[in-house]
C-alpha cells in the first residue's frame, strides 16, 4: 500500500525562525515527539524533535560523553533550556531529514524508520509537506497484515 | 485543495427523544456524537461527497483530540493550532413528537494572542496550495470580532475564492473584504440595513447591498418559503417538502458544502441551487449530520422546487 494512503495527514509544522519555546509548546500541546520545520510555502527545511532540544540544552562537555545520565545538576540544564528558548529552531533542527513520497510503499517506509530509529518522518509532494509517516501506526499496520495471512 | 476554517470547533451531541420536557430526566432513543463547527462540518460533508479538504482552526484538550481523531479517521487533512482548555461541546435535542429542536452551545476556550498569530501563519502557508477557502462559525473568546476580514483579505490577495458562513459582527467584517460567496442571516442584515423584512422585494434590496461589496453569490432563508440564492445568473427561490424531515441539525452546513462543490465544479447557477439544496435536504432526512453519499444527494435534485425570480 502507498504511504500516502495510510499516513497521518496532519500538517502541524513550525517556521525556521520560530523560537525554541514555541517548538516546545507545539510538541507538548499536540503530544508529538517531533515536528517538521517548513518555509512559508510548506517546503520541508528540517525537523526538530524533543531530543534535538534536549541535546541543545545540555552543557557543551556532555557532547563528548553522549550520555545525559551524567548530568549532575538539573538546574544547569533548566538554565540552559531557558537561555536557548528564544533562539530560532533552525539553529538546532536536523537538516538532513528522512522524507518520503506518497507513492513509497508503507513497508519500505516502515523499514527505513525502524532502521534509522526515527519515530516520525515527513511525507512530501513536490517537496511540500502533505503528511507524516508514524512508526507506531506502521507497526500496527504490519501486525494487522500479519493477522490477515 | 479546499481549505476550511473553524475557529470555534465543537463536539456535537445530538439526542433524539420521543418527548422533551424540561425539569426532569429524559432517556434518549438515539444519540449521535460527531465533530462540529461550520468549517469542520463542511469538511466532513465534502469527504462524504468524495472531495478532499484540509481543516484548520483551534483545538483544545480531550474534546479537541476527539475532533482531530475523527477527522484523521476520515482522511481529512488537518492543521490546527492547539490551545489550553477544552474544545466546546454543543448539545442538540430533537423532540420527535413535537418536532421541536433545541440547541445549547458553549462559548469555547480562550484563544491567546500568540495562538492567533500562529493560525494566521499557518493559514497564509496553506493559501499556497489552496484553490478555495470556506470560513464559518462563531468566534471563541479572545479572537477579535473583525478577524475574518484578515483571512478573507489574505485569500483574496492570492485570487482564491472565499466562502463565508457567519453571523453578526464577524460576518460584517468578512463582507467588508468581499468574499466570493456569503451565507447570511437575513434578520441581522435587515437590522443593519434598516429595511423591514416584510416582503421578498425588501430581502432582495438588503442582499443587493451585499452584492455591491463584491459578493458573487449570497444565500439566505426567506421565512418558511425556502432559501433565496443571489447568483451571477439571476435570483432564485428554492423550496423543498419538509414533511420528510427528521432533523435539521447541520442542514445549513450541508447546503454550504454543496455550494462549495457546485462552485468548484463550475455548475450552472440553477444546478448550483439544486445541488446545494439537495445536500441540505439529504442531511435533514436522518438524525446523523451529513449526507449518505453523492448519489443520495443527486437523487434528490429533481425534488427541489426552483423559481427564478429575476
Amino acid at each position: 500500500m502507498r504511504i500516502g494512503d495510510v499516513m497521518d495527514r496532519d500538517l502541524t509544522a513550525i517556521a525556521p525562525d520560530s523560537p525554541v519555546s514555541e517548538a516546545i509548546e507545539v510538541l507538548s500541546r499536540h503530544r508529538l515527539t517531533g515536528v517538521p520545520v517548513v518555509d512559508e510555502e510548506g517546503h520541508v527545511l528540517g525537523f526538530i524533535s524533543e531530543k534535538d532540544i534536549i541535546k541543545a540544552a545540555l552543557p557543551g562537555y556532555f557532547e563528548y560523553l553522549q550520555d545525559s545520565s551524567f548530568i549532575p545538576d538539573f538546574d544547569q540544564f533548566q538554565a540552559r533550556l531557558r537561555r536557548i528558548s528564544r533562539e530560532p529552531v533552525q539553529r538546532f533542527m536536523v537538516k538532513k531529514v528522512a522524507t518520503f513520497k506518497e507513492e513509497d510503499s508503507d513497508f519500505s517506509v516502515a523499514m527505513t524508520l525502524i532502521q534509522q530509529n526515527i519515530k516520525r518522518a515527513p511525507v512530501l509532494r513536490e517537496g511540500i509537506l502533505v503528511g507524516v509517516a508514524n512508526r507506531a501506526d506502521l507497526l500496527e499496520r504490519l501486525m494487522a497484515d500479519g493477522d490477515g495471512k | 485543495m479546499i481549505v476550511t476554517v473553524t475557529l470555534n470547533p465543537a463536539v456535537d451531541e445530538e439526542y433524539l427523544l420521543p418527548e422533551f420536557r424540561p425539569g426532569g430526566w429524559s432517556r434518549a432513543t438515539h444519540v449521535d456524537r460527531s465533530p462540529g463547527g461550520k468549517g469542520i462540518n463542511v469538511s466532513m460533508i465534502l469527504s462524504q461527497l468524495g472531495c478532499e479538504s484540509a481543516a484548520m482552526g483551534f483545538l483544545a484538550g480531550f474534546t479537541g483530540e476527539y475532533v482531530r481523531d475523527v477527522l484523521r479517521r476520515h482522511r481529512i487533512t488537518t492543521n490546527f493550532v492547539h490551545v489550553p482548555g477544552e474544545t466546546r461541546t454543543n448539545v442538540y435535542i430533537v423532540d420527535e413528537i413535537g418536532h421541536i429542536e433545541t440547541g445549547i452551545a458553549e462559548l469555547g476556550p480562550y484563544i491567546p494572542e500568540d495562538a492567533l498569530g500562529r493560525l494566521v501563519t499557518n493559514f497564509d502557508r496553506m493559501l499556497h496550495r489552496a484553490h478555495l477557502v470556506s470560513i464559518g462559525g462563531s468566534l471563541p473568546p479572545g479572537v477579535p470580532q473583525d478577524f475574518y476580514r484578515e483571512l478573507v483579505r489574505n485569500a483574496k490577495a492570492k485570487g482564491i475564492p472565499t466562502f463565508i458562513d457567519a453571523a453578526g459582527a464577524p460576518l460584517m467584517a468578512a463582507l467588508e473584504a468581499g468574499p466570493t460567496v456569503a451565507k447570511i442571516d437575513h434578520r441581522f442584515m435587515a437590522r443593519v440595513a434598516g429595511i423591514p423584512l416584510t416582503s421578498i422585494d425588501n430581502l432582495i434590496e438588503i442582499v443587493s447591498k451585499v452584492h455591491d461589496q463584491g459578493v458573487e453569490y449570497a444565500v439566505t432563508s426567506y421565512r418558511s418559503y425556502g432559501d433565496v440564492f443571489f447568483t451571477p445568473g439571476g435570483i432564485y427561490l428554492a423550496a423543498l417538502d419538509r414533511r420528510d424531515f427528521v432533523s435539521m441539525f447541520g442542514a445549513g452546513d450541508a447546503l454550504m458544502a454543496g455550494l462549495v462543490v457546485a462552485y468548484d465544479e463550475r455548475m450552472s447557477a440553477e444546478e448550483c441551487v439544486r445541488f446545494s439544496m439537495a445536500c441540505a435536504y439529504e442531511d435533514s432526512l436522518h438524525v446523523e449530520k451529513g449526507v449518505r453519499s453523492r448519489e443520495a444527494v443527486e437523487a434528490l435534485m429533481d425534488k427541489i422546487e426552483v423559481e427564478k425570480l429575476s
